[in-house]
C-alpha cells in the first residue's frame, strides 16, 4: 500500500477564519490524506517549525484576513533558509481576498498554487494527491542538515517502513513518559501544561520531544490535530511529531517503537512524552511490562461511568501515575475515592493526582510535573 | 438544570397561560368585555398620518379583530409594539418619519422629535487617521453620527503591530490600534459627548483594553466627567468567540471575569454605553443555521446574565445595558427570527431572572449576511443585501448595517459603502413601507407559522445545551462549535450540489464571467511601517512608567479587584500588546478548540 500523503494545514497569525480550512481538511482526510492541522492564528515561525518537525510534503495555508502576500512570502523564505530536500511546498487560498494579481506575486515568491473563490473541494483534493503523491523523501547524509531536520526525515522513513541509516546510540538517555487515557480526558492539555512548566523551569538548552498519536479513519486518512490545542509546545525547545495509527489497534502505531528508538538515539531531548490516542478500557498501549516507557501516566476524567467500569480499566493496573483531570467537575471527589480504592488493591506504588489542567497555574499539574520530572 | 432548562419551562408555561387566557376571554363574559374595552383604548391611542399621496392611515397597524379570544391572543402572544412580550417591536415607535404636512397642507399631528436613523456606518482600514477620514466622509450628510469600527487582525488578537510576522496584517480588514493615541486619532473631530454621536467597536478578546483606551481618549478631549455622556457599544462577546469566531485571547474563566468587571463598571458609571453586544452574527457567518444562530445567541445571553447575577450584580442595573447583534440572511427563518428572539428573551428575563421592563428588552442590531455575498457576478450582491434589509426591518431591528457589494474581495470601497447605506435609506425613507405606519408588514400568517416553528426549534436546542450542563459546559465539550461546523459543511455541500441556488454561481452563471474589476483597498507598506514607528515611539516615551503600571495591573488581577478600573489607568502608559502579554502571563492563554 502507498503510504498516505502527510501535509500540514494552518491559518495565518491574527486570523481566525477556520471555516474553509475545516471543510478542506475533512475532504482531504476523506481522500486518504493525513492532515496535520496546526489551527488558526499561527505565526510563520510556528508553521515552518511544525512543517519541518512533521516533515510534511506540503503546507496548505488558508488566509482570509489580508496580508497574505507578506505572510506566504515569509513562510517560503523561512523554508528556503532551512534548505530542506525537497523544499516543503506551499499552497493555499483565501476566497476572494487573494486576487489574481496577488497570486502572481506569490507564485514568484515560490508558492506552488493559489486556489481562488469557488474552487470545488474535489479540485483541491485532486491537486494534493496528484502533486504530492510521488514526492521523493530520501535520507539526509549525516551532518548535512540541522539535527531536527535529520530526525524528522528519519521518522518519515521509519513510518514508511524503509531502511534507515545506522546511527550511533546517543550518550544521553531521555526519559520516556507514556500518557494514555480515554478521549476527552484532557491528555493534550495536561501534556501541554507540563511542557509549559518544563520550559519555564529548565535551562534553555533543555529540550523535550512529544510523539503524539491520532486515529486514522477507515479510508486511511487522518486528522492529526493535537498541535492546534498544544499552544505552549509550539516552541523551538520542543520537537513534536504527530503520527496516525494507520490501522493499528491499541492506541499507538505499528511504527511507534522504531520512531521512539530514533528519537532516543538522536540524544536531543531530556524527556520524550509519548501520547496515545483516546483508549478503551482494555488498552495497555505501552505493554504490560511497560517496555515502551519509563513511566506511565493514565489520565481519566471523573465521568468514566460506574465503579464497575473502573474495574475493567486495564491501565489502572499498569500506570505509575493516575491523574484525575477536570477535578472541578461534579463527581470528582467520588471518582478520586473510587480510583484510590481500586488501585489500592494492586498493592504497588502508584500515585494518584487530581488536576484541573484547563486552569492556569493549576497546583495539581504542578504536583504532576514535580513528580514526573523530579530527576531533572 | 441550568437556567436554560428553567427558561424552556418558563416559555412553555407562558404558552399555557396564553391558552388559558384565550379560553377565559371566550367563556367568561366579564373578561371578554374587559378585553374589548382595552382593545378600544389601544386603538384610540393610535394617531393618524397622511401620506404624500394623500392617503390617511393610522400610525400603527393592528389586526382587524373583535373576538375577545383573538384579542387576548394578540395582546399576549405578540403584544402591541413596545409591550411584553415585544414580539412585534421592542419600542412603541420606530422608523416613523415625523408626520409631514400633507399635500393639502393638513398636518396630521404634532411633529415628533427627530427620529433615530437605524443606519450604522461600518468602517475600518489602514491607520487611525484613515478610518477617521472615512468616518467623516460617510457621516457628512447624517444627522446622527453612528460610527461602527472594524479592527485589523493584530488589534483583534491583542498583538502589537511590532510583533514578528504581523507587518502584512497591519490595517488590513480594519483599523490598527496600538495605543490611546491611536484611539484619539480614530475619532478626532467627532463630538463624542453629544447625543447625536455614538461609537461601536467590533472587538471581543481585548475589548476591556480597547474600551479603556476609548474612555482615556474621550477624557483627554472632553474632560474627566465625560463618561456618563459616552454613547456606544463594544462587542465583548467572549462566548461566541469560542463557538465561532476564534478571536479569544484569555482562557474562558479569565475572559468572563474581565468582561464582568467591565459590565459592572459600565452599568454604574456609563449609563449610555452598551458594554456587550451578544452576537449571533459570527455564529451565522461561520455557517450556523438561523435556528442555531438564535438559540446560541440567546443561550449565551442567558449564560452571561446568570454569571453576572452569581457575581452579585443587579439584573435591573446591567440588564438594560445588554444588546444583541444578529445576522440576517435570505433563509425563510429570517422572516421571524428576531421577533422570536425578542419574545424568548423577555420571558426568560422576566420569569426566570426577575428583570423589570427595561431589562426585558432584546435590543437588536442587525447586519446583512456577509456569507450570502459572492464574487461571481458580484453586483447581484446589491439585490441580496436589499432583500436582507427588508427582512431586518420587517423584524423591527433597532439598528442595521448593510454590507457593501464588493465585500467578498475587499474592504468596502467608498462607492459601495455609500450604496449600502443608501439601500437602507431607500427602504426606510424613500419607500412608504416603514415610514408612515408601524407594523405594516408584521404578523402575516406565514410570519406567524415560521415564527412558531423557529421558536420550537430554539427551545429544542436549549434542551440539548441544558443536558450538557448549560452553555459553558456545552462550550467545553465543543458542542456549539461542532454543531456550527456540521451545518457549515452541509451548507457548502448544498451549494456545490446546486441544492441551494446561488444566482450567478451555480445557476445562471455567466460562462464568460471574469474576475470583478474592483479596486482593492490595501494598506501601503509605508503606512504599516509608520504604525510600527508610532508604537515604538509611544513605548519609548512611556518606558519609565509602563513596567510599574503593568505590575500594578497584575496585582489587581491577582487580588480579585475590578480589572477594568485599573485598565483605565494602565492604558495611559502601556500599549495593547504590552497589556495583553502581561495579562497572558498572569491568567494564561486561551487554548483553541478545533
Amino acid at each position: 500500500m502507498v503510504p498516505p500523503i502527510r501535509i500540514l494545514t494552518a491559518v495565518p497569525i491574527c486570523d481566525g477564519h477556520d471555516s474553509a480550512i475545516n471543510t478542506i481538511n475533512l475532504e482531504l482526510i476523506r481522500q486518504g490524506v493525513e492532515v496535520i492541522y496546526l489551527g488558526y492564528h499561527r505565526s510563520a515561525e510556528d508553521i515552518v517549525r511544525a512543517g519541518i518537525q512533521e516533515d510534511a510534503i506540503a503546507i496548505g495555508l488558508s488566509s482570509y484576513n489580508g496580508g497574505h502576500v507578506e505572510f506566504f512570502g515569509e513562510v517560503v523564505d523561512r523554508l528556503e533558509s532551512a534548505r530542506l530536500q525537497p523544499r516543503i511546498r506551499v499552497f493555499g487560498g483565501g476566497g476572494g481576498t487573494i486576487t489574481h494579481e496577488d497570486a502572481k506575486i506569490m507564485h514568484q515568491q515560490g508558492v506552488t498554487r493559489i486556489f481562488f473563490a469557488g474552487t470545488p473541494l474535489e479540485e483541491i483534493a485532486k491537486y494534493v494527491r496528484s502533486e504530492f503523491g510521488n514526492v521523493e523523501q530520501s535520507a539526509y547524509l549525516p551532518g548535512t542538515q540541522a539535527p531536527d531536520q535529520t530526525l524528522a526525515r528519519e521518522l518519515t522513513l521509519v513510518e514508511k517502513g524503509l531502511e534507515r541509516p545506522i546511527r550511533r546510540r546517543a550518550v544521553k538517555r531521555s526519559t520516556v513518559i507514556g500518557f494514555s487515557g480515554p478521549g476527552g480526558a484532557g491528555k493534550t492539555t495536561v501534556i501541554d501544561e507540563l511542557v509549559l512548566r518544563f520550559l519555564r523551569s529548565q535551562p534553555v538548552e533543555g529540550r523535550l520531544a512529544i510523539l503524539s498519536h491520532d486515529p486514522s479513519v477507515v479510508s486511511s486518512g487522518a486528522l492529526l490535530g493535537d498541535r492546534a490545542t498544544m499552544i505552549y509546545s509550539q516552541n523551538d525547545r520542543v520537537f513534536m511529531r504527530s503520527m496516525a495509527t494507520r490501522g493499528t489497534a491499541g492506541g499507538l502505531s505499528a511504527s511507534t517503537e522504531r520512531a521512539l528508538e530514533s528519537m532516543l538515539a538522536s540524544g536531543l531531548f531530556e524527556s520524550i512524552l509519548l501520547e496515545t490516542v483516546g483508549t478503551g478500557q482494555e488498552a495497555v498501549p505501552f505493554g504490560i511490562q511497560k517496555s515502551l516507557a519509563d513511566k506511565v501516566v493514565l489520565i481519566l476524567s471523573p465521568d468514566y461511568g460506574s465503579r464497575l467500569q473502573l474495574q475493567k480499566i486495564a491501565m489502572l493496573d499498569v500506570a505509575d501515575v493516575v491523574v484525575v483531570n477536570k477535578s472541578d467537575l461534579r463527581g470528582a471527589r467520588t471518582a478520586v475515592a473510587e480510583i484510590e480504592t481500586r488501585i489500592r488493591g494492586n498493592q504497588r506504588k502508584q500515585t494518584l493526582i487530581r488536576t484541573q489542567a484547563n486552569r492556569h497555574r493549576d497546583p495539581g499539574v504542578d504536583q504532576l510535573f514535580n513528580h514526573l520530572f523530579a530527576d531533572l | 438544570m441550568s437556567s436554560l432548562g428553567q427558561i424552556v419551562s418558563a416559555v412553555e408555561d407562558y404558552r399555557k397561560l396564553v391558552a388559558a387566557r384565550v379560553q377565559a376571554a371566550r367563556s367568561d363574559q366579564g373578561v371578554g368585555q374587559e378585553l374589548l374595552a382595552k382593545w378600544r383604548k389601544v386603538k384610540e391611542r393610535i394617531g393618524t398620518t397622511v401620506t404624500p399621496t394623500g392617503l390617511r392611515l393610522p400610525r400603527l397597524a393592528l389586526p382587524e379583530i373583535d373576538d375577545p379570544g383573538e384579542i387576548a391572543r394578540f395582546l399576549l402572544e405578540d403584544g402591541v409594539p413596545g409591550e411584553f412580550p415585544f414580539l412585534t417591536s421592542a419600542y412603541a415607535e420606530q422608523y416613523l418619519e415625523p408626520a409631514a404636512p400633507a399635500p393639502n397642507g393638513e398636518v396630521s399631528r404634532q411633529p415628533d422629535p427627530i427620529p433615530e436613523e437605524p443606519t450604522r456606518l461600518f468602517a475600518g482600514l489602514g491607520l487611525a487617521e484613515d478610518t477617521n477620514e472615512r468616518f467623516h466622509y460617510l457621516s457628512r450628510n447624517q444627522r446622527n453620527k453612528r460610527l461602527s469600527t472594524a479592527f485589523d487582525g493584530p488589534t483583534l488578537y491583542g498583538v502589537g503591530s511590532a510583533a514578528g510576522g504581523v507587518l502584512g496584517k497591519i490595517g488590513e480588514g480594519g483599523v490598527s490600534i496600538d495605543t490611546i493615541e491611536d484611539m484619539e486619532h480614530l475619532y478626532a473631530g467627532f463630538e463624542l459627548d453629544q447625543p447625536n454621536v455614538s461609537v461601536s467597536m467590533t472587538i471581543s478578546g481585548p475589548a476591556p483594553i480597547l474600551l479603556a483606551m476609548y474612555i482615556g481618549a474621550a477624557k483627554r478631549r472632553f474632560g474627566p466627567d465625560v463618561m456618563p455622556k459616552l454613547r456606544g457599544t463594544i462587542q465583548a462577546d467572549v462566548l461566541k468567540e469560542i463557538q465561532a469566531q476564534n478571536e479569544l485571547i484569555f482562557p474562558i474563566d479569565a475572559s468572563l471575569r474581565f468582561l464582568a468587571d467591565m459590565v459592572d463598571f459600565c452599568s454604574k458609571q456609563m449609563p449610555r454605553w452598551y458594554p456587550i453586544s451578544i452576537s449571533g452574527y459570527h455564529i451565522a457567518e461561520a455557517g450556523a443555521t438561523p435556528v442555531q444562530q438564535g438559540a446560541y445567541t440567546l443561550s449565551n445571553g442567558f449564560a452571561y446574565v446568570e454569571y453576572f447575577r452569581n457575581r452579585g450584580m443587579d439584573v435591573n442595573l446591567f440588564g438594560p445595558r445588554l444588546s444583541f447583534f444578529l445576522d440576517c440572511g435570505l433563509d425563510i427563518e429570517y422572516l421571524a427570527l428576531a421577533r422570536v428572539c425578542r419574545k424568548i428573551w423577555a420571558i426568560g428575563m422576566r420569569d426566570v431572572f426577575g428583570a423589570d421592563g427595561r431589562a426585558q428588552l432584546f435590543k437588536l442590531h442587525t447586519q446583512t449576511s456577509g456569507r450570502s455575498l459572492i464574487a461571481a457576478d458580484w453586483r447581484n450582491n446589491l439585490t441580496r443585501t436589499a432583500v436582507e434589509i427588508m427582512l431586518a426591518c420587517m423584524n423591527a431591528t433597532n439598528s442595521c448595517h448593510s454590507n457593501s457589494a464588493d465585500e467578498p474581495f475587499t474592504t468596502p470601497s467608498e462607492e459601495y459603502a455609500r450604496y449600502a447605506a443608501h439601500a437602507q435609506s431607500i427602504v426606510l425613507e424613500e419607500s412608504g413601507l416603514f415610514k408612515h405606519m408601524m407594523n405594516a408588514l408584521s404578523g402575516s400568517p406565514g410570519m406567524k407559522i415560521v415564527g412558531n416553528a423557529v421558536e420550537n426549534a430554539i427551545l429544542e436546542e436549549f434542551r440539548n445545551i441544558d443536558e450538557q450542563g448549560g452553555v459553558v459546559g456545552a462550550v467545553e465539550r465543543r458542542y456549539q462549535r461542532s454543531q456550527i461546523q456540521a451545518s457549515s459543511h452541509i451548507l457548502e455541500r448544498q451549494i456545490y450540489g446546486g441544492i441551494r441556488p446561488l444566482i450567478g454561481l451555480n445557476r445562471y452563471a455567466d460562462p464568460d464571467g471574469s474576475w470583478p474589476e474592483v479596486p482593492m483597498i490595501r494598506t501601503p507598506r509605508e503606512k504599516k511601517e509608520r504604525q510600527r514607528e508610532r508604537l515604538d515611539d509611544f513605548e519609548h516615551r512611556h518606558a519609565g512608567q509602563s513596567e510599574r503600571c503593568l505590575d500594578r495591573l497584575s496585582k489587581v488581577v491577582e487580588s480579585g479587584e475590578n480589572v477594568f478600573e485599573e485598565l483605565i489607568k494602565t492604558i495611559e502608559h502601556c500599549s495593547l500588546g504590552q497589556i495583553t502579554e502581561r495579562l497572558c502571563d498572569v491568567v494564561g492563554k486561551f487554548r483553541p478548540m478545533v
